[in-house]
């Protein structure tokens, strides 16, 4: 279990970052795979873009309200 | 030697070999300079080996999509963690070398568990691993540019060999001509303050790690490579508007502190002095 919790903390350290980066990953594997969601192809590039903007700002709102300083 | 097929070669491979300079290079002034080479020096290795094993066949072979998706999923989670301390250091959130004492002792656990080798104390793993994967994918595409650019080069009248051989030329004058400006760039890159780098880095590693995500998924960016500079100028300017954030919240944190601590000061006075 420390050998996982260490390599989490390496690579990422943060579940804000993990998560928003996984939702976007899966969006955007559902978004080429499904032929339902074809027609948001061509949003992939700005999706992606605002996923990680979105990530980021949500995982410093975290740190800047959740304690105090 | 066919001149137009080496001068194309030239130019396509020299993006590549930016890219992955740029992240050798960062690696060696943000971490240190014998884990990024030696990354560097790994992926060649690796590189070099499934040429030697694959050849031409190489461009059926190895999956390039998945690789990027794989490396741009680390590079984003890398960078976006980068760029959220470089962010609170920044704003005032967070104390400047908090980040390195957490990531030291991570290093320590790893070392506890043999997963870093403890008798080589120079040697960084993060940076190894970052130096590595980056060289890698864009090694890759360097010889994917090479063959391909030298297959469909080949006429009746030219053979297959002369065509990849002018390719190979081309990238090869690429490479060399990147790693000759890097090194002069190297100089005054080491005087720029670490928690700047830090940023830059942050700002860079979130930056590839889009571009390759979404290449990775059929993305096609407008104006191709050149958009990572548009890229890289959009968090650029989202991280500088969320220092401003950031400070703002700061600021109302402190006074709010301040108003809370001198509110019971203020009572306990009246009721000494009525």
């Amino acid at each position: 279990m420390k050998i996982i919790k260490a390599i989490y903390n390496f690579i990422v350290g943060d579940m804000v970052i993990l998560i928003g980066v996984a939702l976007a990953v899966t969006i955007l594997a559902l978004i080429n795979s499904v032929g339902a969601l074809a027609p948001l192809k061509g949003f992939s590039g700005p999706f992606l873009i605002i996923a990680v903007l979105a990530s980021l700002v949500a995982t410093l709102s975290r740190e800047a309200f959740s304690f105090p300083r | 030697m066919q001149w137009v097929v080496a001068t194309a070669a030239f130019l396509a491979s020299a993006v590549e070999f930016v890219e992955a300079f740029t992240i050798v290079l960062v690696v060696g002034v943000t971490v240190n300079w014998r884990s990024a080479l030696l990354g560097a020096l790994a992926a060649a290795a690796t590189l070099a080996l499934l040429v030697a094993t694959l050849g031409v066949a190489i461009v059926q072979w190895v999956p390039i999509d998945a690789l990027r998706l794989v490396i741009g999923i680390l590079l984003l989670l890398f960078g976006l963690k980068w760029l959220k301390n470089a962010i609170l250091r920044y704003s005032g959130l967070k104390a400047r070398h908090d980040e390195e004492a957490i990531y030291e002792q991570n290093r320590a656990e790893l070392r506890a568990r043999g997963a870093v080798d403890a008798s080589s104390s120079r040697f960084d793993l993060f940076g190894f691993l970052l130096s590595y994967k980056s060289v890698l994918l864009e090694g890759l595409e360097v010889a994917f540019i090479v063959i391909t650019f030298g297959v469909s080069a080949a006429t009746s009248t030219v053979s297959r060999s002369s065509g990849i051989a002018s390719a190979a030329l081309g990238a090869l004058a690429a490479g060399l001509l990147v790693i000759l400006v890097g090194a002069f760039v190297r100089i005054p890159l080491a005087k720029v303050p670490e928690n700047t780098l830090k940023f830059v880095v942050g700002i860079m590693l979130t930056t590839f790690g889009t571009f390759w995500l979404g290449e990775a998924f059929g993305v096609e960016w407008p104006l191709a490579d050149v958009f990572l500079l548009i890229l890289a100028a959009i968090y650029l300017g989202a991280a500088f508007l969320l220092v401003v954030w950031l400070k703002r919240v700061k600021k109302q944190q402190r006074a709010q502190a301040i108003e809370n601590q001198s509110a019971p000061t203020t009572v306990q006075t009246q009721e000494v002095n009525p």
